[in-house]
């Protein structure tokens, strides 16, 4: 047992492997070299259509403890994870080790594999109704491993997590391999998350609803990457993948908090032509954007770029003229993914583009500001978006450690009162993202600034904002509840939650009993 | 006998009491290891302050914060067992705010829906209306007495905080008697008509406040004038006692009352005469709200237009109004520059012993000169901010 650099105690193994404790945001060097592929070299006239996914598993040489990787770009409407699964369970497969980009509610049959012993590991992102059955005492064969979208893009690039099969759903395929989520009859944006998989995987699978002739474009996921393509009736449901248009917060201290972070951006002296900035989907996020586009428009400033989670709100600007570029990872409605198809400076990029550790550019780094939420935020400006204050582990780590490593300023928006549990807390259940990397905590009743910024802390002072101790915003909410229980943890570790540069920041154990 | 106080949406509880022979709390919570000790330490706080009184209280929390929690078992209790007395262990600390302080903005907040209460003091309002009266259902008008009795004394306003009671003889009296215990800077009275029921009003808000040993005097009155008849009479209304510091006006009930339609045609009449009796009697006129949440323009525009008449201030239904308001009624950059240059004059003026000032070519007189002064204080009051 080591306390890592924010004293968090990590084992000195995790599972079967040796864990390196946290060292700092930027502490690491990388060594090494990138993972190996084995050759293929594809035959002339090649036929990569099978008729099913058994088919596919079968042509892979998919065999128990074998480990298969999925994307999250149809969300609450994904039907490809469960199908694969159910399909591993009828050949009988066990023991298998999956490798999502991200769970969602609609995963739930997964507990079912797992009692039944076809899944007994995950790596990447174990959220949902997954997260809280393995909270809740349901066994995996070695604890989870949750890693950020860079974070996991890294591994697979590193050789740390190596894939046999990655299982892409592709909204749209060619017979060759050539697949793309942007069109199609099901478009969900793109599957870029895993072309890191397609190209590091022993094997890749595109599955698509939409066979259509050579070539299909734009080429996310590769002919040279691609082994096979299985053609199915459905992959996705349209409903659930993007919304039409997503709603703007209507709670007054919601779009109060959304107020008070676009007065700070205008106060943080990055508001000048060339700003960029990260919005997201939630409603405060939509909210935020929507009022910083506002402002710039009165201030007639011309931002660099938008980073997504697409949304109307950045398209909207985009055509306005209001930032030169929009960075789309994914795609959250309709608006955004018509706009990646028609506008060349709508431009999508995947993790490795935007987020790796290892490697010689990241496009947050680039960002000026960043909108992020979390479940709690403590004294040390440390971040929790995995636990709930019961130490239930239900969401994963999106890109949330890789956006606030790389933002000039990292905003938290959150409100200080939610509900009867605290949400600013001596000491957060579980460190996702360490304080060093947050500037700016935005809550209804107050603006805390990180004293590492005091830069900052000056310069909205001077705009005049409503800037506090965050202990003291934290008193001020914490005055209308009596205080929660904490609950107390055992020595089981039931998930590992790595920083983006692979060290582990923290891990969930398993609730004890309650103080 | 049986009790349900509250409601299962978000930020409530729903409380059941039932009679029983010994004091109990049952609590159902979605989250039991975290929430359950803190639930029921606010229950068996509330009962132990009414006696420890022969109730089984059931409580389904939602999310509620300990003040509504506190409110709805207190209701619930006391609706079981109306003899059931609540031992106060604490007194609400809350100075008397400035007759004339800034007041561009009053907040409606509806008097019991927790949802919309909770954080209703953080918006900036420069008056927050916790109202009892036609946002609050017949049926709940006791549950929203207790809660706004409890937020009070929980609440620490920044700026001003009053309540709208019912009219005085169809609940404003009990209404005053239970809400004056959280000391709320003042109280609005829903269609004023006399100045007769301004001053029964004052008499009653005076006998309170000895029994609670605080100035008497000291909670202002803001009578809303919303019928034909009281903006017919709304001088009296306005001259009628020392506590009217605003007079509001409330074009909805007006406009239902008269046959009109709300244009601003219709409207000017009245609104010319509450501004004009407020400013005789030497205090301040509100607008109506404006109820189209969505049009910021228009609401912008009558501001200005609301400004333009005399009036210091308007209505809000939502928070996202505030800063429409504020910018409408805070006096612009030239006009304080104005200001202070005529000020300074009529000091320069009268150091060099002269009678007549004039700025930019242009006589000032006395009205003017007490009118820039006047600004100029309430620029300062604006800068310092709190209710004192």
């Amino acid at each position: 047992m080591t306390g890592n650099a924010l004293g968090r105690e990590i084992p000195d193994r995790i599972g079967s492997r040796k864990a390196i404790p946290f060292g700092g945001a930027f502490a690491k060097t990388p060594t090494g070299t990138k993972a190996p592929r084995p050759q293929k070299a594809a035959a002339q006239h090649e036929d990569k259509v099978l008729p099913t996914i058994e088919a596919a598993i079968e042509a892979c040489g998919l065999s128990n403890g074998m480990t298969i990787s999925f994307h999250h770009s149809f969300r609450e409407g994904d039907r490809v994870i469960n199908l694969v699964l159910d399909a591993c369970a009828r050949m009988g497969l066990k023991d298998l080790r999956i490798c999502p980009t991200a769970l969602f509610g609609v995963h739930e049959p997964i507990v079912g594999h797992i009692e039944s012993g076809v899944v007994s590991r995950i790596e990447g992102s174990m959220n949902g109704p997954v997260g809280a059955f393995i909270s809740k005492g349901g066994k995996l064969s070695e604890p989870a491993v949750l890693r950020s979208h860079g974070g996991r893009w890294r591994a697979i690039e590193a050789g740390a997590m190596e894939i046999d099969v990655a299982f892409i759903a592709a909204p749209q395929a060619d017979p060759y391999g050539n697949a793309t989520g942007i069109r199609g009859k099901t478009p969900c944006g793109p599957i870029s998350f895993q072309a890191v998989d397609a190209q590091y995987a022993r094997k890749t699978v595109v599955v698509t609803n939409d066979l259509a002739p050579y070539p299909v474009f734009p080429m996310e996921i590769q002919q040279g990457w691609t082994d096979y393509v299985v053609v199915v009736d459905e992959i996705g449901d349209p409903a659930s993948i993007a919304s039409g248009t997503l709603q703007l917060t209507n709670s007054p201290t919601n779009l109060l908090i959304a107020r008070l972070t676009v007065e700070a951006v205008k106060a943080s002296g990055y508001f000048k032509d060339g700003f960029s900035f990260q919005g997201g989907a939630g409603g405060m996020s939509l909210a935020a954007t929507k009022f910083l586009g506002d402002e710039m428009e009165k201030a007639k400033i011309v931002g660099s770029f938008g980073m997504g989670g697409g949304t109307k709100m950045l398209v909207d600007m985009l055509r306005r003229g209001q930032i030169r570029a929009i960075l789309d990872g994914q795609a959250f409605d309709l608006d955004a993914i018509a706009s990646l198809r028609e506008d060349p400076a709508h431009l999508m990029m995947d993790p490795g583009l935007y987020a790796n550790y290892d490697s010689r550019g990241c496009s947050t780094y680039k960002l000026d500001a960043a909108f992020l939420g979390a479940t709690e935020v403590d004294l040390d400006f440390n971040v929790n978006v995995n636990t709930h204050s019961d130490g239930q582990l239900l969401h994963g780590i999106g890109g949330h450690q890789d956006v606030a490593a790389g933002a000039a300023m990292t905003m938290i928006t959150l409100p200080a009162l939610r509900g009867r549990i605290p949400p600013i807390v001596e000491r957060v259940t579980t460190v996702t993202t360490p304080g060093e990397v947050i500037d700016v905590i935005v809550t209804e009743r107050g603006i805390a600034v990180n004293p590492r910024r005091g830069d900052l802390l000056e310069r909205f002072r001077a705009a005049g904002l409503p800037v506090r101790e965050l202990a003291d915003i934290k008193r001020d909410a914490d005055r209308y509840i009596q205080p929660v229980r904490r609950p107390v943890f055992g020595d089981e570790v039931i998930a590992a939650i790595e920083w983006r540069d692979g060290t582990v920041i923290d891990v969930v154990r398993k609730v004890e009993e309650w103080q | 006998m049986e009790a349900r106080v509250g409601s299962d949406a978000k930020a409530d509880c729903l409380v059941v009491a039932r009679q029983a022979e010994r004091a109990s709390v049952a609590v159902a919570t979605k989250n039991r290891n975290l929430l359950e000790n803190g639930i029921r330490a606010v229950a068996e706080g509330v009962l132990a302050a009414l006696g420890r009184p022969g109730v089984a209280v059931e409580v389904q929390d939602q999310g509620a914060l300990d003040y509504v929690l506190a409110a709805r078992i207190e209701t619930a209790v006391r609706t079981v067992l109306p003899e059931a007395k609540l031992t106060r262990s604490e007194r609400v600390e809350r100075a008397a705010s400035d007759p004339d302080r800034p007041r561009r903005s009053r907040l409606y907040a509806p008097g019991n829906n927790p949802r919309l209460l909770v954080g209703i003091d953080i918006h900036g309002a420069d008056c927050v209306l916790l109202d009892l009266e036609d946002s609050v259902p017949p049926g709940d008008k006791a549950a929203a007495r207790t809660l706004v009795r409890r937020l009070l004394a929980a609440v620490p306003f920044p700026d001003e905080v009053w309540v709208r009671i019912n009219p005085l003889d169809a609940g404003g009296r009990e209404d005053v008697a239970e809400v004056l215990e959280g000391r709320p800077h003042g109280v609005c009275l829903p269609k004023a008509e006399s100045g007769e029921g301004v001053r029964e009003l004052s008499k009653e808000l005076g006998k309170i406040e000895r029994r609670l040993g605080f100035d008497v005097g000291s909670t202002h009155i803001m009578p809303i004038i919303e019928t034909a008849r009281g903006v017919l009479r709304c001088e009296d209304v306005a001259e009628a006692d020392e506590r009217v510091v605003v007079v509001a006006f409330g074009a909805e009930d007006y406009t239902r009352d008269v046959g009109a339609r709300r244009t601003n045609e219709a409207l000017l009449f009245a609104r010319s005469r509450v501004v004009a009796a407020a400013k005789a009697a030497g205090v301040q006129a509100s607008d109506t709200v404006y109820a189209d949440l969505a049009n910021d323009a228009g609401l912008a525009e009558e501001c200005a237009r609301a400004r333009d008449l005399g009036f210091d201030g308007k209505g809000a239904i939502n928070p996202r109004q505030i800063p429409i308001l504020h910018h409408a009624f805070s006096p612009t950059e030239e006009e304080l520059a104005k200001a202070r240059a005529i000020v300074e004059a009529a000091r320069e003026a009268e150091s060099r012993g002269l009678g007549a000032v004039a700025v930019d070519g242009r006589m000032v007189d006395q009205p003017v000169l007490e009118r820039a002064r006047r600004l100029i204080k309430y620029a300062e009051k604006l800068a310092k901010g709190g209710a004192a």
